[in-house]
């Protein structure tokens, strides 16, 4: 597909939470903060187009037993250089990721990438789908969080939006925001509204209901 | 004694890593459709799970933390930022191993799981109990009790999200919701239920 | 070479590790002093809040932090025995890595252990503030399992060893909007000018189970509860009553009453 195809696509028409169910494990977990989620978004995106890249450079060279082995360990070594700048530069928000940037490693959407377009394309395709898929997961990311922390803290990235009632104000936060399940339930409505635009993204039901019969009037 | 078995319910129940953590949800939303898959899923992940937090945690503590290679006279040392690294090329390799094992000791569960097992390599939750073995900094024994807990845990929330799904599958949902949207919202009522029994003291 | 031969699958997988590991490792190690730093200024934030020596209303820059930290009087004390100890060096000291290590920790008995710590280090630092020539306040690390994680914190009581002067916690993985209500600053407010230890000498500190009424004489004991987090909230008072009951800094502070500390002489003036 043209280039400009490859950034697109997984933004909405394929985008890899809401239709392939790939990496939600961290999107659940960190958005209840929109700096999180932004810097997690962020650190992906340059995991994915590093990790795209180098697979897609040496993919010529790359024997069909080690393949796996050495995807993995190229993802790792990106990530592991990724948490260490986080770690170094943004203290702070590397306490609340911890587990979750290290959790990149199996995120689905990298190892996925990298199988179905690194290891086939060429590298500029692999990047552009790489930048495509990084910004499809950081878009469902930053409307979870965003959704979240307004109703639920009264905030944004920090900053005070809305006046919250411990503060004298009139808002009264959604604490049930603040809990990790409610990721779930938006992340589903976010999936509905998605497939009520796009019908053909929805599911099948694998039987037919027999149709009751229909009682004679009269007679 | 009793630290193990508190550490054990600890995992299954308030810290279970499908519904309090998240972790490995892509293959739990994509399997758990069945029963019988989602049980023998579980059960691999248990012995996966099992086998490989005692085992990152003896590598963590014998050659990667700081100070632990003193026994080869190393102890300035500190490897630990090679943990993610290490932890994962042990979970591939014993994937890989137990592959073989069943392939050739039980090839029913083997055809079972299918392409599943060399899936389980990337399931966030097996990472994921190995990091937090790192991060809460337990011994071998704890660790052993967390690696099967853990595994027990998620395995007990794939079986019932997967017997909530049974029982959804002649429902009427709308059309949008239909499969993924409506796993979803299911999966986010069972964690917040399994959410009310934290606090419970042992 | 052929993709297939078991030759070029070693090289690759060579070439891969050794290319890899040295990037990860040059990543290492540049960083390290950095992110050693931040942990020095996290740590410094934290317990500077507590002196009361930062101005108010005014934004400290790291590096006063940093200067304000090291001028603090740093002692490690001996927890079982109650007396400073001068033989372990205050700059490498890690209470944390102690706690975990056997020959630098004791177990907690289980009638004491309120707060689940299963081991705690035989030694911790402690911060003298002094105001010309008077202690002033002295902070104290506190620690104890809350609902979903230890919650770490520093807890200052004023000269008299007895009331609060403030207190922080700066680490916890509880809840966020119910169990980490314990790091909001009006209620660690309520904190100050509370009392610890009742006319017994009992630790008598805790969070009330609702709202404190301010008449009443078990007021100056308690601060308020917080809403939907009991948990956390028992699990604070069970942590204060252990680090100052009779297996925690009691000793400790029973010693300093009838030997008050006395503030090291300062650096020698240079001859000009």
């Amino acid at each position: 597909m043209s280039l400009k195809q490859s950034l697109l696509t997984p933004l909405l028409k394929e985008n890899p939470v809401t239709l392939h169910v790939l990496g939600i494990c961290a999107a659940l977990a960190i958005t209840n903060s929109l700096t999180s989620s932004l810097i997690m978004s962020a650190a992906m995106t340059i995991v994915l187009v590093i990790s795209n890249a180098t697979i897609s450079m040496i993919r010529k060279h790359l024997p069909g037993s080690v393949r796996i082995i050495v995807q993995i360990t190229i993802i790792a070594s990106a990530v592991t250089v990724i948490d260490q700048l986080l770690t170094a530069f943004l203290p702070e928000t590397a306490k609340t990721l911890s587990v979750y940037i290290s959790l990149i490693v199996t995120n689905c959407i990298v190892l996925g990438r990298a199988e179905a377009c690194a290891m086939k394309s060429s590298v500029g395709t692999s990047i552009l789908d790489a930048l495509g898929n990084g910004l499809g997961y950081g878009i469902v990311l930053v409307i979870v969080a965003t959704i979240r922390e307004l109703f639920g803290k009264g905030s944004l990235m920090g900053y005070r939006i809305l006046e919250t009632v411990q503060d004298g104000g009139w808002f009264q936060p959604n604490e049930m925001l603040m809990l990790p399940p409610s990721a779930f339930f938006i992340i589903g409505f976010m999936v509905w509204v998605i497939r009520i635009w796009k019908p053909e993204q929805q599911e099948k039901v694998d039987f037919e209901p027999i149709p009751l019969p229909v009682e004679e009037e009269g007679s | 004694m009793s630290s193990f078995i508190d550490i054990f319910f600890r995992s299954v129940f308030l810290e279970n890593l499908a519904l309090a953590y998240f972790l490995g949800m892509c293959t739990f939303l994509a399997v758990s459709k069945q029963i019988k898959t989602t049980l023998g899923l579980g059960i691999t992940v248990i012995v996966v799970e099992g086998i490989s937090v005692p085992l990152n945690n003896l590598i963590y503590n014998l050659l990667l933390r700081d100070g632990a290679l003193g026994w080869v006279q190393l102890g300035h040392l500190d490897f630990s930022f090679l943990g993610l690294l290490s932890q994962i090329a042990v979970i591939a390799a014993m994937i890989q191993i137990l592959e073989m094992v069943l392939n050739r000791f039980f090839p029913a569960l083997y055809n079972t799981l299918g392409v599943y097992l060399p899936l389980l390599t990337v399931n966030c939750a097996i990472l994921g109990a190995s990091l937090f073995m790192v991060q809460r900094d337990y011994n071998f024994t704890e660790s052993v009790a967390y690696g099967l807990g853990a595994g027990f845990g998620w395995a007990l929330a794939i079986v019932a999200l997967a017997g909530l799904r049974e029982k959804m599958k002649y429902c009427d949902v709308p059309d949008g919701l239909q499969g993924l949207g409506i796993t979803f919202i299911t999966t986010g009522l069972l964690s917040l239920a399994f959410m009310g029994i934290a606090g419970i003291q042992f | 070479m052929n993709n297939d031969s078991p030759v070029k699958a070693f090289l690759v997988v060579l070439i891969v590790a050794v290319v890899c590991s040295s990037l990860v490792s040059a990543a290492v190690v540049i960083l390290r002093p950095i992110q050693l730093n931040n942990q020095l200024l996290d740590r410094s934030r934290n317990i500077m809040q507590l002196t009361g020596l930062l101005s108010e209303g005014v934004e400290t820059d790291d590096e006063e932090m940093l200067a304000l930290y090291k001028s603090l009087d740093s002692r490690i004390v001996d927890i079982d025995q109650g007396l400073f100890d001068n033989t372990v060096n205050t700059d490498t000291f890690d209470k944390r890595r102690a706690a975990s290590n056997p020959e630098l920790s004791v177990v907690v008995p289980a009638e004491y252990d309120q707060a689940n710590l299963g081991r705690r280090s035989r030694h911790a630092p402690v911060y003298l503030v002094w105001r010309e020539d008077q202690l002033d306040r002295i902070i104290l690390p506190i620690r104890g399992a809350a609902m979903w994680s230890t919650v770490y914190g520093y807890l200052a009581l004023e000269a008299d060893l007895n009331t609060v002067a403030a207190a922080t916690f700066y680490e916890h993985a509880d809840t966020p909007g119910l169990g980490d209500q314990i790091t909001r600053p009006d209620w660690l407010a309520q904190w100050q000018g509370r009392q610890i230890y009742d006319a017994q000498g009992e630790p008598r500190f805790a969070v009330s189970t609702g709202q404190v009424e301010s008449g009443s004489p078990a007021a100056q004991y308690q601060v308020d509860a917080l809403t939907g987090a009991t948990v956390t909230a028992d699990a604070v008072t069970a942590l204060v009553h252990y680090w100052l009951g009779p297996h925690g800094y009691q000793p400790f502070l029973s010693q300093l009453r009838e030997q008050p500390p006395v503030q090291n002489s300062p650096a020698p003036v240079e001859d000009s």
